[in-house]
């Protein structure tokens, strides 16, 4: 309680530290912000040509069917990975001004969510320069499957990056996880064609309630099915009350370890 | 004492710090090698309790070591005490790192925001302070230019001003009233007292005892991680500084053992190991050298922080490798900033040039060594009678200087008042 009366004071560092690590981020690159869009562009580029003619899938405007689910792995993807390294990243910070720790994963994250919503933009410039067209009613709840699928990278990023911080070889490790993670998710690919034997492990991982929340939004332009929202909040709450008791607990010696 | 006139409660609180001998933080190695990651256990505070009123100031004192700055650390919550309790009743700002988070590339004023975003300040808050902030830094012309094209002072001086706008209750502060030109730090002091004025908390921590002397009501000097006095700044000090001085000589009479030693041993090689760190530092044709300085005070103990109007005396340990016929002295006084305080040999003095033969000792008294407070270098030299260095020996020695007057300048000219 105390930790959220303190946060809540200090929101103005969590502002600008998003500020600073927006603005800092594409510094000195030819193309600047630009970027924010151009990466995940490319990513959709290579595996389209890859699940769509190579492969052939067989899905219906493959690349919108995979862009409406790319764009929030890449959040979720980099909360995890980078977000680990955050906290070593402000170590200068850490070690010698006092401050309520959570805000760097916090920020992190937040700085990650609001480079989601810029993507964003160009999705729906896509549904709209192709046609496909929006449902309204089922737009409503977007902002509610971001919000889950928010606590869950904040989750994760309060665990890792106070790991991180007593165990380096984390960050490593996480980039080929995370790898696993996403082909763990039916992102590049369909639910239904996933083997039966192994869909108790894909309905545990609480990426894949997401993922098909904004498939069924922004693909489908349907409402989506509540059980499996309600489902992926509860695991999305779960794992922010495991990040933030691991964090607390471990973040009382940062500034001797760092 | 009522609860709430407590602004500080410290009680019993010991930390000690793992020193890994070989620390292995990668998995393989705390796989492999669980056992061999042995560390020592450092204490470094060994059960500390003290309190603080409301509205009062105090000062940390000890050398270096002695686990003074841990303890301001544990006050702001940088880490915590392995036993005891820690209360803090009241907002906290920490004049430890000063421009935290600072971004060369925003302007002053972003930096502004960004930096006391960090101390907990909402942005309400700051816009309320910014006029102030701004003021206080005398950025005004600057403020809306990048970081990166402020001279370190400039820096400084922002990032002070940000730190003490805070408002805070308690203000914690570690060695940093060394910011700046010397009318800005008599600015800060004056803002200091103000805030004390106003009733605000303060710790500090300092080398500085005439910066303590002018603003704690209370000094407590912690030695090897307990508490060993406590009391009036001007007790404590002195207290203090006598035992400096003891283990001062202490130590340079091991120094002294040991070079006699080692000179005995091998006589040859000494010279040149000493050459070599020094070299730009120092030059001359090495006919006579200085070998060693000693400062005193006027009752003969050897020192090197003297109060300001005390007197000092040098002595000069010289040897004689060719004759000097016609050798000259000298003396130089820098402050930090490099400005030459006070500078004079022994020709200027219209002393008779006098033949160095064989080593001895000179000695330059000064009588009433009115230096302001701060770090003094002081340059030695022998030359000949044509101002040929002999031995030219740049910042030979250190000193400081402490008063609890709180002149500022470089040097206190003898005054008098008519009102």
């Amino acid at each position: 309680m105390n930790t959220i009366k303190e946060l809540y004071a200090y929101r103005q560092m969590i502002f600008s530290l998003v500020k600073k690590d927006l603005r800092g981020r594409y510094k000195g690159s030819v193309l600047g912000f630009l970027w924010t869009f151009i990466n995940p562009l490319l990513q959709l580029v290579v595996y389209t040509v890859v699940f769509s003619y190579i492969l052939k899938a067989n899905i219906d405007r493959y690349y919108l069917y995979l862009f409406v689910a790319l764009i929030p792995w890449i959040f979720f993807s980099s909360s995890i990975t980078v977000g680990a390294s955050s906290v070593v990243a402000q170590k200068d910070l850490i070690k010698k001004i006092y401050f309520p720790r959570m805000v760097i994963p916090i920020s992190y994250v937040t700085s990650c969510f609001v480079n989601m919503l810029l993507c964003f933009i160009v999705i729906f410039a896509v549904i709209i320069v192709t046609g496909v067209g929006v449902n309204f009613a089922a737009l409503l709840t977007l902002p509610i499957i971001m919000g889950v699928e928010y606590v869950m990278a904040l989750g994760m990023a309060l665990l890792t990056s106070a790991v991180t911080v007593y165990f380096r070889d984390l960050e490593h490790i996480l980039g080929i996880v995370s790898m696993m993670w996403m082909y763990m998710t039916p992102i590049m690919y369909d639910k239904s064609i996933v083997p039966d034997d192994l869909l108790p492990a894909f309905n545990l991982n609480p990426m894949t309630h997401v993922i098909e929340c904004y498939r069924t939004v922004l693909y489908n332009k349907a409402m989506p099915d509540l059980s499996t929202l309600l489902f992926a909040a509860g695991l999305g709450v779960a794992l922010l009350i495991i990040g933030c008791l691991v964090f607390n607990k471990l973040q009382r010696h940062f500034a001797e370890e760092l | 004492m009522a609860q709430n006139e407590i602004a500080i409660d410290v009680n019993n609180i010991t930390k000690s710090f793992k020193v890994f001998l070989d620390k292995g933080s990668q998995l393989k190695e705390r796989l492999l090698f669980r056992k061999r990651s042995r560390y020592e256990e450092r204490k470094v505070l060994r059960g500390i309790s003290f309190q603080v009123k409301k509205g009062e100031a105090i000062g940390l004192i000890g050398h270096n070591g002695c686990g003074k700055s841990t303890t301001l650390k544990l006050l702001t919550k940088i880490m915590y005490p392995d036993t005891g309790t820690i209360t803090m009743n009241g907002r906290v700002s920490s004049l430890i790192e000063l421009g935290a988070g600072f971004h060369p590339d925003m302007s002053g004023r972003e930096n502004i925001y960004t930096n006391a975003s960090i101390f907990g300040l909402t942005k309400k808050e700051i816009d309320a302070r910014l006029n102030d902030i701004v003021a206080f830094s005398e950025l005004e012309e600057f403020i809306d230019n990048p970081v990166r094209t402020y001279s370190s002072g400039m820096y400084m001086r922002l990032a002070f001003s940000v730190a003490i706008n805070v408002d805070a209750d308690i203000l914690l502060i570690d060695e940093i009233l060394a910011v700046g030109d010397a009318n800005f730090q008599a600015k800060c002091f004056n803002k200091l007292k103000e805030i004390k004025s106003h009733g605000t908390t303060i710790v500090i921590v300092s080398h500085s005892l005439g910066q303590i002397e002018q603003i704690c009501d209370r000094s407590i000097w912690i030695h090897e991680g307990l508490i060993r006095a406590e009391g009036p700044p001007k007790e404590i000090d002195l207290e203090y500084l006598d035992f400096m001085g003891q283990k001062l000589q202490e130590s340079t009479r091991k120094e002294l053992e040991e070079k006699q030693q080692e000179e005995a041993s091998e006589p040859a090689e000494e010279e040149e190991q000493e050459e070599t760190p020094e070299e730009k530092k120092r030059w001359g044709s090495g006919a006579a050298r200085i070998k060693k300085i000693r400062a005193y005070t006027s009752d003969g103990a050897e020192q090197r922080i003297f109060r300001t109007g005390e007197s000092i005396r040098f002595k000069l340990d010289y040897t004689v490798k060719e004759k000097v016929p016609d050798a000259v002295f000298g003396i130089g006084i820098f402050n930090r900033d490099g400005v030459q305080c006070y500078g004079t040999n022994t020709r200027i003095d219209k002393l008779p040039e006098f033949s160095l033969e064989k080593s001895g000792t000179a000695e330059i008294f000064l009588e009433k060594a009115d230096l302001l407070p701060g770090e003094y270098l002081l340059d030695f030299a022998i030359e000949t009678g044509d101002g040929i260095p002999v031995d030219y020996y740049r910042e030979a020695y250190k000193i400081e200087m402490i008063s609890n007057i709180g002149d500022v300048g470089i040097s206190r000219l003898e005054h008098k008042w008519n009102i």
